[in-house]
């Protein structure tokens, strides 16, 4: 196997490892008190609501630094970590849903934090739909980025919305000025672990997204400099005394 | 054209009044629209007297919101790319631009506040309270949906979606504007401060109007 497999194999060698470890550990952490063994949805739950967030501000990130510097090369940062945040974001909402369902008796309720990441869901759904409207890079990454600037006003909105409203969602877990919540320290290290691996695997989809997207852009650009042929290419012009 | 700044917005800004008075998209189709919309919902939800004073002011700032869109859109399919390219041409700073078509919608955004919340006190039979605040709100939320409007507009412009994108990128974003015009009534209605709703709506006037100044010029290049 050459250096250069080894290098590609990377991402996906660190996804399988830590996920497996993060797996493991939320699965050996002891059962909650009052949720029981739902309280094990928290393992994928927090970590992929903290990615979103992280996902969208480095969206916020290079979407600022296009527009200050006009180096494609962070659009398509910010372009690749939207996709994923939109992901992360869409499976926090729906393992939301699924433990909202056992605690609380109902799929959606119209909690401030509920209802404001769904909201940031959609600014971002439209960030995507925005940049599907035009093929031209420079074009797209400008509209692009402005968006990408304009939709981190929502980033602590949301993640302070527990804080500002009173709200049925709980307070944030980790990040809390007298400390995190969790007491049982299994759990907050199963959590901590989940939310590394996460991080991951969110660094290699980046990685692999930007491949990607650089890719896509190198195809439109060798399609637009060809040489194609064009209207009046097939007439031939008749040569003066040519014999027909 | 060489003049100053304040003097390009101006231009823009009448020039915008001046086709609106024309083709009267706004005073004949969104704010008429607007009212139907209101008159709608009490047949969809229920005609109870107490249960529409309830909810009358959520409806009538949630209508606000989604026709706001409109006047955003309709200003945004009038600009075509020959005219704009004229503008420029013409030495129109991107930002002039930016504010004078802004100032535009927010000025039509009144008006239909203005018709529509008539519409919404007679047939919900809202409760107006503390003049003052309502008023700042009323001129807040249509700056700040005009500048979210503009600037969205903006973005699409003479992309292949085009203008179909705008309610989309717009609705969600206006979300501030909503939960402080109608959290401020509410606390209006029960006597608790309002100043940090209205500080909410004012800090993303501020943040709006900031981005989009400064990316008219890219924007416009674009």
């Amino acid at each position: 196997m050459n250096v250069q497999t080894r290098i590609r194999r990377w991402p996906w060698v660190a996804i399988v490892l830590a996920i497996t470890v993060a797996f493991v550990l939320s699965m050996v952490s002891p059962k909650d008190d009052v949720q029981g063994e739902l309280v094990r949805i928290m393992y994928i739950h927090v970590p992929a609501a903290w990615l979103a967030y992280v996902a969208f501000f480095v969206t916020f990130l290079g979407s600022l630094t296009y527009l200050l510097t006009k180096n494609l090369k962070w659009d398509r940062i910010a372009a690749a970590s939207a996709e994923i945040g939109v992901f992360f974001t869409g499976l926090t909402l729906a393992l939301g849903m699924i433990w909202g369902k056992s605690t609380w008796g109902v799929w959606w309720t119209w909690d401030a934090r509920l209802t404001l990441t769904a909201i940031m869901f959609f600014v971002y759904l439209g960030y995507l739909a925005l940049r599907r409207t035009t093929d031209d890079p420079i074009s797209r990454a400008s509209r692009a980025s402005v968006l990408g600037v304009l939709g981190a006003v929502q980033i602590p909105i949301v993640h302070f919305s527990v804080v500002w409203w009173r709200t049925l969602h709980q307070p944030p877990s980790l990040v809390r000025p007298d400390g995190p919540a969790i007491q049982e320290s299994l759990m907050l290290v199963a959590l901590i672990v989940g939310v590394l691996a996460f991080t991951v695997v969110y660094v290699s989809a980046m990685v692999k997204r930007i491949e990607l997207i650089h890719l896509e852009d190198r195809r439109i650009e060798i399609e637009h400099s060809i040489d194609r042929p064009v209207a009046g290419d097939s007439v031939v012009v008749p040569e003066l005394g040519a014999k027909t | 054209m060489t003049t100053g700044f304040w003097h390009q917005v101006e231009a823009v800004v009448h020039r915008d009044l001046l086709r609106e008075r024309r083709r009267g998209d706004v005073l004949w189709v969104t704010i008429p629209f607007g009212a139907l919309a209101l008159l709608l919902v009490p047949l969809a939800i229920g005609t109870d007297a107490s249960m529409l004073r309830d909810i009358g002011v959520g409806m009538y700032w949630v209508i606000v919101m989604l026709f706001g869109v409109l006047v955003a859109v309709g200003k945004a399919s009038r600009e075509t790319l020959p005219q704009q390219d004229a503008s420029s041409l013409l030495g129109l700073d991107p930002a002039a631009g930016f504010v004078g078509r802004t100032m535009s919608s927010a000025i039509l955004l009144l008006a239909f506040e203005a018709v529509v919340g008539v519409v919404a006190v007679g047939l919900y039979n809202i409760e107006i309270i503390g003049v003052g605040w309502l008023v700042l709100t009323l001129f807040i939320v249509a700056i700040g949906l005009a500048l979210l409007g503009t600037l969205t507009a903006g973005i699409v412009n003479s992309t292949s979606t085009g203008i179909a994108l705008v309610p989309l990128l717009v609705a969600p974003l206006s979300v501030p504007l909503l939960l402080g015009a109608t959290q401020s009534y509410d606390g209006l209605r029960y006597g608790n401060a309002i100043i940090s709703w209205v500080s909410m709506m004012m800090a993303v006037v501020i943040v709006v109007s900031m981005i989009g100044v400064l990316t008219a010029r890219p924007l416009q290049e674009s």
